[in-house]
């Protein structure tokens, strides 16, 4: 096992160079430049333009900026070029507010899935079934902003309480538990429409697994003995139907540092999402840049852990 | 079984705890009706987020929106569009010209003069002046006449590299500069050396030979002694002078007063490289800011430079809290490099202090900006007590948001307008932006080097029929380049019709005759070209389909492409690669179009990208940048307007209007010189600008009737 | 004996009989097929969608069609579905074909429905190219980690790949003279360098030119899992966006991107399920038979490792038409004014409120065709896998 480990982390570093590397030559291959280096401004004059050129190091050989980047980076003092504040500070307010929005989120993926999966499965071609699945594809064929509009302006108007936003704007009490509770329910919107693509996939994936292992053998002789509905399902089918669920668990990771910008924009969530979006369109290479360092990194740690659980979880791998 | 327990129970709970927090909101009617304090507060919606909050370096419009309440400048504009003065309670524009004594050319009626008698001869000449009535003019503006004698000094210059990979050299000049006249006028002419000419003679000026009197050791070119030596020793000069009085009393947002320091300061500012400032271009002419004593300034310009004065529009920086000093201070503080710590990486763009009426209180990155007023301010704190700006990014939840009470005024859409404008809840402003849409096409290529191709495109597309169904109304024709609501823009410009059979004769008269299969075609060659703009813009995408689709009509194959905005400023437009966009400027008040339109500006990466070269109108544009007589300018600029709108290397398309959405309750209050209150509705001045009186503005629990408006 | 569950578990007497040696694997395959009502009609309603598109091209192509997608008609827009045109307005070959505006108009006034009928090929094409490429590519790279996860990469490979790509490196630049000794080399060391055996022991026994190119450097699990790492740690996004602004935009070029950049998943699945497979009784029992490698994998393993990868293909091809509808709003996609549905859907955008049906028509339209290739898809997998059979 430790052999495992220590092998795969010697492997994710030499990989993790490697992606360092490539994000860095396809971040300077995609056509257009920095808004700054090149705005249709005309106050923005050539001597201008060379200078922003200069502050930023543009003029340099590739691998002078490569080296000055991941300097910058590692050591902390990587700068935005957009208004110059450090990177990686903005990165963390903007992860903060993104975190609970990821949270909530997946909560509500993973606890809402299994049970329709499951019941789905069990119940094959029944109503619950047939309903479940046309719910999930429509929900993955119709865009997220048609229901989140549809979603807003239901309670808006029904219900006259804000929804956008992390927090009411308006609020004036100081006291903990309103503020948190107020804060909960801004969370409940976005992080319901955020979960719904997730549910409608993950559903769909439990109730194939689930089928898959209902048909073995083992539960047939499990039926076939008498034991009650619930033990067959619940304990033998679901245990080994959870095994590659396990897998997934640890590519949640690299979630963190993601967030649609579809919805953070609707909702107006400063979060990850936007920020990277924003950052792509304007060129702005400090946060890209480090947002796919990080990202990186995160998926590499979040593919070890989920190759580690799968060790742990299935008793037949043997690598 | 206690998995099928855990199963359905977990997401119950977690359901349950998130929906019972509905119960903990203000509702909407709380947060306006029954919260009293939201009637002081002016809260407006925007989509982006401002970046940096320094006057002397943002370039974009979130930034300048909270700008122009936490700063003020020396001067804005007034209801007319006309200066009037803020931190500057008056000012002054006079001149200061220079010529070398050209010891060689004849003058009438003298001969050859040295300095000291040329000196004598023009103080005659101003005493009694001859008889001809544009140099009695310009002689009787001249209030001093001096001589500076003969100097001797040195100067290096760095001589650019022929190649891309050359060094640049420095070549030092020993120069024995020769006697010069310095006259004082007490206003700006820039025909005033040409009215001098009656004077000294037609070749006084020209036949000046600056080379004798430079010297060097290094080694230019022949030509390029004589190029340096004219650069170094110009025959004649132009030192526009503007000298700004302040007024005393006005103050920073900590209690620091406002002196002419500080205007020299913000000048030296947004000079300094360091800072990368995007409005350096502005204040190059400017040769050097004097402080002459705290509440004066004199400013002193390299040549004639007539947008010079809206310059100082720029919000004045506390020179105390950003000097070199306080800078130092704050690098060691942060842990950074004190000798390479600018202005641009302070803190101080994060929290702005600065003189404007309304002060800055807190700033939470992508969600709000919030101000709170500045009770010194030195026309009287303004009637709102807070100032929030909101960062939402999405339109239609602005408009809910809107509806429902918790944002003032947000950017109405066009499709929006109609819904809003029949709401009696609701006051609506209009005014035509400052900027216009347009197509562009390529001059350099075939077939657009042919004016009457041009006319005959412009004429295919039906605008108005544009302006009524993709803006809903809220735009207007636009004829050439200048701000329709000035008096620059030439009104008796007739836009161009829309006329498909026209432009079929026109394009007949070119040439280009339809073929069999109904497609235009000259030479065996069919007229078909692309069309492209930038993605992301809607009405933009809009255009595009209808010019398609407008032109097949006329049997003009168009193929269309949108691009990214980077790809398609970086590959197309910079590298002059296209046959035919649409984009649009936005541009300010003053007429200066030489960067847009000058025969100078079109090489790559420059900003006349479609190839316009046209003498008269290069003429006209240095002339009105060097104008300084409001009307004299008015005049060259129609000319340039309806050169430009002959010419038609953009087919002109619109300017969008503004529509600005107001509750009702929103009124003007001010208080007489008795203590009484009157109200009065908020009406836009003759420019559309509603905003004019905004310190005054308060929101009231009911709207009043406005019984006492006179 | 009573029945005391409540799921419903019964013998179906037609497909679980023992079937006469007569019946032959396709016979039973298409017996299963035809049974499944539902699979069916999932194929049916496919393949009507399918000739729809192709109608499609040709009723909205040339300069005068009969169903025009581009003639902007602006006094008529928003006009909702089943509306008839205004003809006061309109001159006589502006008004469409069945003289009433089947889905409704656009923000410009253009037909929807022909629009629809235009766009239907080329989002149908990229929903499924996307999606076969991206399945393919997986499913290959999979069952490679999955089953020769063990076997290591030599030296010799890694040289011979090398030599093989400056080959062909020098063959795309159009010097194939150069090119050949490289290629010609690459082959020879990829032969020498061994790790190949007919018997699939894990210490190859060929012959090996030098005990250098013979070196392990790595096992084939980890250059693959390693390569599917790499991918995943770039947004597919911003690989889409610098590829489709580097290429011309075309509608190929997207789909082959699209396809390149989504085969991750589908490779993890099946490799987690080969992991489990090989140590499965009934592969011991093949490999000890003498068959194959190959036919191993294809034939014995891979039809129990589909029924992930088939949801994953489901709900790639909604994804897929999303995801050109995602960048045709950044102006990456299929150049306007062609229609695609993703481009309506994008452009209704900002009308929810006032134009509702440009959003549903073409979210129906896909959600028709992702439900119709899922039953289709579940009937396909019942016949290639008896476990997940449905037992009526």
């Amino acid at each position: 096992m430790l052999t495992f480990i220590g092998r795969s982390l010697i492997q994710k570093m030499v990989t993790l160079f490697f992606v360092s590397i490539v994000s860095f030559l396809i971040i300077h291959l995609a056509p257009g430049k920095p808004s700054q280096v090149n705005p249709l401004n005309p106050k923005f004059t050539p001597e201008i333009l060379e200078r922003f050129q200069k502050e930023f190091h543009l003029d340099k050989p590739l691998y002078v900026q490569y080296a000055l980047f991941y300097k910058g980076l590692l050591t902390g003092k990587i700068v935005s070029w957009k208004d110059n504040r450090p990177v990686l500070r903005k990165i963390w307010n903007r992860f903060l507010n993104s975190l609970p929005l990821f949270i909530v989120g997946t909560l509500l993926t993973w606890t809402l899935s299994f049970p329709l999966g499951i019941r789905s499965a069990i119940y094959r071609g029944g109503i619950f079934d047939r309903t479940i699945t046309f719910f999930s594809y429509l929900l993955i064929s119709i865009p997220g902003f048609f229901f989140a509009y549809i979603l807003i302006i239901f309670v808006v108007t029904r219900f006259h309480v804000p929804v956008i936003g992390m927090q009411t704007f308006g609020l004036v009490t100081t006291s903990w538990t309103p503020m948190a509770m107020d804060r909960v329910w801004h969370l409940l919107l976005p992080s319901v429409l955020g979960a719904t693509g997730g549910i409608a996939i993950l559903s769909r994936y439990v109730r194939t697994q689930m089928m898959e292992v209902e048909g073995q053998d083992y539960v047939r002789t499990a039926v076939a003995k008498g034991l009650p509905p619930d033990q067959v399902h619940y304990k033998h089918a679901l245990r080994n139907a959870l095994l590659p669920f396990a897998t997934m668990f640890g590519l949640i990771l690299p979630g963190l540092i993601g967030g649609s910008v579809i919805i953070e924009s609707i909702f107006s969530w400063p979060g990850m999402g936007r920020m990277a979006y924003e950052a792509i369109l304007a060129r702005d290479y400090p946060i890209i840049l480090t947002v796919n360092f990080i990202s990186a990194v995160l998926v590499l740690a979040g593919t070890l852990l989920s190759d580690l659980l799968y060790l742990l979880v299935d008793p037949r791998i043997r690598l | 079984m206690t998995i099928r327990r855990i199963l359905i129970l977990a997401p119950t709970i977690l359901a349950a705890f998130l929906i019972q927090s509905y119960f903990w909101v203000p509702s909407y009617e709380e947060q306006t009706r029954g919260n009293p304090a939201r009637l002081t507060e002016y809260i407006t919606a925007s989509i982006g987020d401002a970046s940096i909050l320094n006057p002397a370096l943002s370039a974009d419009s979130a930034s300048s929106q909270i700008e122009s309440l936490v700063f003020q400048g020396l001067i804005d504009r007034n209801k007319d569009l006309r200066f009037r003065g803020r931190i500057a309670r008056s000012w002054h524009i006079s001149e200061e010209a220079f010529f070398y004594v050209n010891e060689k050319a004849a003058i009438p009626d003298a001969g050859t003069l040295d300095a000291r008698n040329l000196l004598r001869f023009l103080e005659r000449s101003r005493k009694s002046p001859p008889a001809v009535d544009k140099l009695r003019e310009c002689l009787r503006h001249i209030q001093d006449i001096s001589l500076l004698p003969s100097k001797d000094y040195s100067v290096t210059r760095e001589e650019k590299p022929k190649e891309k990979e050359g060094k640049s050299r420095k070549i030092l000049f020993d120069i024995h500069a020769p006697a010069r006249i310095r006259l004082t006028l007490d206003r700006v002419d820039q025909d005033l050396f040409r009215t001098l000419q009656t004077l000294l003679g037609p070749d006084y000026f020209r036949s000046f030979d600056p080379t004798p009197f430079v010297k060097t050791a290094g080694n230019p070119a022949e030509e390029g002694l004589s190029k340096y030596a004219r650069e170094l020793l110009p025959a004649t000069e132009h030192n526009p002078v503007i000298i700004f009085h302040l007024r005393p009393g006005i103050r920073f947002d900590d209690g620091r007063p406002v002196t002419a320091k500080d205007v020299k300061f913000t000048y030296e500012t947004v000079m300094d490289p360091k800072n990368l400032s995007p409005r350096i271009s502005d204040y190059e002419p400017v040769k050097n800011v004097e402080v002459v004593d705290p509440l004066t300034v004199r400013i002193t310009y390299k040549r004639l430079y007539s947008p010079a004065l809206s310059t100082w529009g720029i919000g004045i920086l506390p020179e105390h809290l950003l000097n070199r000093k306080a800078m130092r201070a704050e690098a060691i503080r942060r842990g950074e490099n004190p000798d390479t710590f600018s202005v641009r990486q302070s803190n101080f763009n994060r929290h702005p202090v600065g003189s404007g009426p309304f002060r800055f209180e807190e700033w939470k990155s992508d969600q709000f900006i919030s101000l709170k007023r500045f009770n010194d301010y030195w026309e009287g704190p303004p009637n709102y007590k807070s100032y929030f700006f909101r960062i939402i990014p999405d339109i239609l939840t602005q408009e809910m948001e809107f509806y429902a009470g918790t944002v003032d005024s947000y950017d109405v859409q066009p499709h929006q307008v109609a819904r809003l404008k029949s709401d009696p809840k609701y006051q609506s402003f209009s005014g035509t932006a400052f900027g216009y849409t347009y197509i562009g096409y390529n001059m350099r290529r075939k077939p657009f080097d042919d004016v009457r191709v041009r006319r005959a495109l412009g004429m295919a597309i039906d605008v108005n029929k544009i302006i009524k169904y993709v803006l809903y109304g809220q735009g207007e024709r636009i004829t050439g380049p200048f701000v329709k609501q000035t008096e620059y823009y030439n009104k008796k410009v007739k836009p161009l019709p829309y006329d498909p059979e026209g432009a079929l004769k026109l394009l007949a008269e070119a040439g280009w005759r339809r073929g069999k299969d109904g497609w235009l075609e000259k030479d065996g060659k069919k007229l078909q070209f692309t069309l492209i703009t930038n993605s992301g813009n809607d009405l933009r995408k809009a255009i595009l389909a209808i010019a398609q689709d407008s032109w097949k009509q006329i049997g003009v194959n168009v193929t269309t492409d949108i691009l990214e905005w980077s790809v398609f400023i970086e590959n197309r437009v910079d590298k002059h690669d296209f046959d035919a966009l649409i984009l649009g400027w936005q541009m300010g008040i003053e007429p200066d179009l030489y960067q847009i339109w000058h025969s100078s500006q079109t090489h790559p990466y420059q900003l006349n990208f479609v190839g316009f070269k046209n003498k008269e109108a290069d003429d006209l544009i240095i002339k009105i940048r060097q104008e300084y007589n409001y009307k004299k300018r008015v005049e060259y600029c129609h000319k340039l307007h309806a050169i430009i709108a002959r010419e038609q290397p953009y087919t002109f398309l619109y300017v969008s209007k503004w529509t600005a959405i107001l509750d009702k309750r929103i009124v003007i209050k001010e208080v007489d010189k008795n203590g009484h209150v009157h109200y009065r509705k908020i009406e836009p001045t003759k420019t559309g600008d509603y905003t004019y009186y905004f310190d005054k503005w308060i929101k009231l629990p009911r709207v009043p009737n406005f019984a006492q408006e006179g | 004996m009573t029945d005391r569950t409540r799921t419903p578990l019964r013998w179906n007497q037609h497909l679980d009989a023992p079937s006469s040696p007569g019946k032959s694997r396709l016979q039973e395959s298409w017996d299963l097929f035809v049974s499944n009502r539902l699979a069916i009609a999932g194929f049916v309603i496919f393949l009507v969608f399918l000739c729809v598109a192709v109608l499609g091209v040709f009723l909205t192509s040339g300069t005068r069609p009969v169903c025009d997608p581009s003639l902007v008609r602006l006094e008529e827009k928003l006009r909702p579905p089943l509306s008839r045109p205004n003809l006061k307005v309109l001159r006589p070959e502006e008004v469409p074909a069945l003289k009433v505006y089947l889905f409704g108009t656009d923000e410009l006034g253009r037909d929807i429905f022909s629009r629809m009928l235009q766009g239907a090929w080329v989002s149908l094409t990229v929903g499924f190219v996307a999606v076969g490429i991206s399945v393919l590519i997986g499913i290959f790279m999979g069952g490679m980690a999955g089953y020769f996860g063990q076997k290591h990469v030599r030296s010799g490979h890694v040289l011979a790949v090398l030599l093989i790509g400056t080959g062909f490196a020098l063959l795309s630049i159009g010097r194939w003279l150069a090119s050949l000794p490289f290629l010609i080399a690459g082959g020879i060391m990829f032969l020498f360098s061994g790790g190949y055996s007919r018997t699939g022991s894990r210490n190859s026994g060929g012959t090996s030119l030098h005990p250098v190119l013979h070196f392990p450097v790595m096992t084939v699990d980890t250059l693959i899992m390693r390569t599917v790492d790499i991918m995943l740690c770039f947004p597919s996004f911003f690989l889409i966006l610098t590829v489709v602004a580097i290429l011309p935009a075309s509608m190929y070029n997207i789909m082959i991107v699209i396809g390149l950049t989504s085969w991750m998943g589908a490779a993890r699945f099946v490799r987690a399920e080969f992991l489990s497979l090989r140590e499965q009784d009934f592969v011991t029992a093949a490999r000890a038979l003498g068959v194959g490698k190959f036919r191993i994998i294809f034939r014995h393993m891979m039809p129990n490792a589909l029924g992930p990868v088939l949801v994953s293909a489901t709900i790639g091809i909604a994804s897929a038409i999303l995801t050109e509808a995602g960048l045709s709003f950044l102006g990456f996609g299929v150049p306007p004014p062609h229609a695609t549905w993703g481009n309506i859907l994008s452009d209704g955008k900002n009308f929810i409120f006032d134009a509702p049906w440009l959003t549903f028509i073409p979210g129906i339209a896909i959600l028709i065709v992702v439900l119709s290739f899922n039953l289709f898809g579940e009937g396909l997998r019942d016949i290639l896998n008896p476990k997940l059979r449905e037992r009526p």
